[in-house]
């Protein structure tokens, strides 16, 4: 941990992307095979693989406790401490530096320590074990050890550079590790079977969510190159979703990667007699009287862990198919569209997603202007004979959005508004990123509920970082997403960005997006070099 | 001794003496020449040679205005108002002084901004005994823990060295009276070229004074800026990297906070530890805390036995 820990900071201490990979793929490189395995893990963020069940519940409470004990600083101090520091591990380096015997830890020692914590029921022993840990081994190891817990190492890698720095390392294509990967939702297997040459031979886990292949965004329609290549669907005003059935058992994964099952329990019941393996590709929708529900109302039912069967006859809710990327267990991502296509037709689903070739341009501009009268977003345009792309963003989807902009973008800052909303973080400085770090773009006042401000307010004062001008204003993490809609966009000095947004107003809260889904500096430059 | 904290500054009415006032007034002791310290034409002002050369850069006698000044060096010492007034090294920035007030068998100590470690300019601070401290917290937490000064020049110019070897040029934010001239004399050490911005160029003839050495500024060695939002120079992203040497740089969101990418914990004040080393030192049995965490120090202090409180809730706005 103490080697990990040391090119986890050589990796924060760079804004490259690149410089990045190579000071993670350096490091692999000093280690053996076991090691390497666990060390893409830890630096991917958590104790365990995706696909294993085994969480490690050792919340802040039971770290605070044995901060508390291993330290004797009392809970008034460390509040404050945290306040300023804003992260567990390092706070926990920070104070226990002068007290802490420095004992190195080894990576198999950290697994072993977050098995035993894992396996370990009562939260006294937890706290005891972890007391111990926090008096016996090194500032920096414990740093990197708890924040693999908590689960954000706050160094600016993401998934997709710990699978390259992999590649780099062991000499492997990195299009073969990422997809390796991406079947087996298991990292520190892929780096085993990277080193052993065997990548090809990793299969696909089920129940563990493949990545989403996205669309980019196109502007304006007549740059649609050869139009009769293509097929468009409707795009849908839902939550993108992955479907898993086998043996009965059904899972829905959001683009977050997130579990959505117990959301949606009429979804699961319509797939549970499918015949799995399976896993489909589509849309929640809230869905009633023959047509879809304005989005507002599907966020009434995300919030919710327990939904009440009130819930469900007021906002029943479909999942409508649009591909299929496993059938009857075999993978389908290498497989053209129309096979797909045609398996996910047979299946004989009652919310499909309709396919229409295109003819040309105008015909492109029809299809739209249906799909808009019919409350839907816009098209997703589909290339003849494309493969599924899991995790691209590649030029074989392209979406048309609403002819007027919006933008997917993060809030770095809060603060109180005025009048009735004096006591509530109302206002909000968003930000847009640029690799690695997220550019102020503008601010909005208006556009969401009393109820999601309040709820908006409790998280912005639980993630706050900085505050100034008295406390008014809260520089928060960036991880609350928006999507926010304007009338144009303008040069300013204002922002860090450059630009501005004129008249944004908040469309929707995204809680189904994280902030390494928001819109980047280049879609801004592009909109504002091209606005149509 | 009475001891009034108001918002202009800390008064002594028995002596009507001000400690760093921030608006003019009679009599003032300035600990320092920083400008939230020694600010404004006061009819008499008391202080160290050097920060009394210091502070006349940026207080000129313009039109005729007269001041009467008094030069009390370290281990100097004057009768005032029925007071012995002596002045006692501080480590901290070129000219920093500790005032010890001795009134009616009294022994009352102002730190001003003070480090209990030798800093890389400047002189060491010498440890004096009294009754009543008065001290500062700018970094009254215990997750402030800084580099000593022989460690910080290792990191300054490995990480000049560093980045000059990859092509890219090494940018280092640091306080125009104090920081800059440290990073700047580290630099001449090591024999790295480096350009440095006027607002930190403008204090080296002090510090020369001193004989300090200070590096060549051409092109294609180091850049030294003082801290901001914006990057005050002309050099693409890719072709920099900036190191931002400074007490906040003890905690990763400094970096978030000053654009930095490479944090170099070192300060002209005291970290928690050293706060508490010169708490000792002074065997004080009153301790008033002003500047920075006040609250939470004196907290501390009186979880440990000590008579300590907030003295005054200021904090000094830097990065």
């Amino acid at each position: 941990m103490d080697q990990l820990a040391a090119a986890a900071e050589r990796v924060a201490a760079t804004s490259s992307r690149n410089e990045k990979i190579n000071r993670v793929a350096e490091y692999l490189k000093t280690l053996n095979g076991a090691d390497a395995a666990r060390a893409v893990l830890f630096l991917s963020g958590s104790p365990f693989a995706a696909t294993d069940p085994r969480r490690l519940s050792a919340g802040y409470a039971t770290m605070r406790a044995a901060l508390e004990a291993a330290t004797q600083w009392d809970p008034e101090i460390l509040a404050i401490c945290y306040r300023e520091v804003g992260d567990g591990g390092e706070l926990i380096a920070h104070l226990c530096r002068p007290i802490t015997k420095g004992e190195p830890l080894s990576l198999e020692q950290a697994q072993t320590y977050f098995e035993v914590l894992q396996r370990t029921r009562l939260t006294q022993a937890k706290i005891e074990l972890l007391t111990e840990i926090f008096k016996t081994h090194s500032a920096p190891a414990l740093k990197f050890f708890i924040k693999t817990i908590t689960g954000d190492l706050r160094i600016g890698l993401q998934k997709k550079m710990v699978e390259e720095a992999l590649a780099l390392s062991t000499g492997q294509p990195a299009d073969l590790v990422r997809a390796a990967n991406n079947r087996s939702g298991d990292i520190a297997q892929v780096a085993l079977a990277a080193r052993a040459n065997a990548l090809e031979a990793i299969e696909a886990s089920l129940f563990h969510p493949l990545d989403f292949m996205l669309a980019q965004p196109l502007d304006d329609v007549t740059d649609l190159e050869d139009p009769p290549a293509w097929y468009a669907e409707d795009k849908y005003d839902g939550i993108r979703s992955q479907l898993h059935v086998a043996n009965g058992k059904v899972k829905l994964f959001t683009r977050g990667l997130e579990d959505t099952t117990a959301s949606f329990p009429e979804v699961v019941l319509a797939f549970t007699n499918q015949p799995g393996p399976l896993i489909l590709d589509g849309e929640i929708l809230a869905f009633k009287d023959g047509r879809p529900l304005p989005f507002q109302h599907l966020q009434q039912r995300i919030s919710r862990k327990k939904v009440s069967q009130k819930a469900i006859n007021e906002i029943p809710v479909v999942f409508l198919a649009y591909d299929i990327l496993m059938h009857q267990g075999a993978l389908l991502l290498d497989k053209p569209i129309e096979h797909r296509r045609a398996l996910l037709d047979a299946l004989g689903l009652e919310y499909v997603s309709e396919q229409t070739p295109v003819q040309s341009h105008a015909h492109v501009e029809e299809l739209f202007g249906a799909s808009r009268g019919r409350a839907n977003e816009g098209l997703v345009l589909k290339r003849r004979e494309s493969i599924y792309e899991s995790g691209r963003r590649g030029a074989n989807w392209r979406k048309v959005k609403k002819p007027y902009g919006t933008l997917d973008v993060v809030v770095t800052a809060a603060e109180n508004g005025q009048g009735r909303r004096a006591s509530v973080l109302s206002d909000v400085t968003f930000a847009v990123k640029d690799g690695g770090r997220f550019l102020n773009i503008g601010k909005a006042y208006s556009g969401l509920t009393d109820e999601e401000i309040r709820q908006l307010t409790k998280i912005f004062r639980a993630s706050t970082i900085e505050s100034y001008a008295g406390g008014r204003v809260q520089i928060v993490r960036p991880e609350v997403v928006l999507e926010v809609a304007f009338d144009g966009i303008q040069k300013s000095a204002r922002h860090k960005s450059g630009y501005a947004l004129r008249f944004p107003r908040i469309v929707r809260w995204r809680q189904d997006k994280t902030a390494a889904e928001i819109d980047t500096l280049a879609r801004v430059q592009q909109l504002f070099k091209d606005p149509a | 001794m009475r001891v009034d904290y108001k918002p202009e500054g800390i008064y002594l009415p028995a002596i009507d003496l001000w400690l760093d006032p921030l608006v003019p007034v009679d009599a003032a002791w300035l600990s320092h020449a920083h400008s939230d310290h020694a600010r404004g034409l006061h009819q008499t002002i008391i202080a160290t040679g050097i920060t009394v050369q210091i502070y006349r850069h940026r207080w000129p006698l313009l039109h005729g205005r007269t001041q009467e000044v008094h030069r009390l060096n370290p281990n100097e010492s004057i009768e005032w108002n029925g007071a012995t007034l002596t002045a006692r090294q501080a480590a901290h920035i070129l000219g920093a002084a500790q005032l010890l007030v001795e009134y009616n068998g009294e022994r009352l100590v102002y730190t001003g901004d003070i480090k209990h470690r030798a800093p890389i300019c400047g002189w060491t601070t010498e440890a004096t005994p009294c009754d009543h401290l008065i001290i500062e917290s700018t970094f009254g937490l215990p997750i402030y823990q800084f580099l000593e000064a022989a460690d910080a020049q290792t990191r300054i110019a490995a990480f000049a060295r560093e980045c000059l070897a990859a092509g890219q040029t090494p940018v280092f934010q640091g306080y125009g009276l104090g920081r800059g001239q440290e990073i700047a004399h580290t630099l001449a050490l090591d024999e790295i070229p480096c350009e440095i911005h006027p607002s930190i160029a403008a204090f080296i003839p002090y510090y020369e004074a001193q004989n300090y050495t200070f590096p060549s500024a051409s092109e294609g060695g180091a850049v030294l800026v003082t801290p901001g939002r914006k990057m005050p120079v002309d050099i693409a992203a890719a072709k920099r990297k900036v190191a931002l040497v400074s007490g906040w740089a003890a905690l990763d969101n400094a970096r978030a906070r000053s654009n930095a990418d490479v944090l170099i914990p070192y300060s002209d004040h005291a970290d928690f530890y050293e706060l508490l080393a010169l708490i000792h030192d002074s065997q004080a049995q009153q301790i008033d805390i002003v500047h920075g965490y006040a609250e939470p120090f004196a907290h501390i202090l009186r979880k440990r036995g000590l008579s300590a409180r907030a003295a005054m809730l200021t904090t000094e706005a830097q990065i």
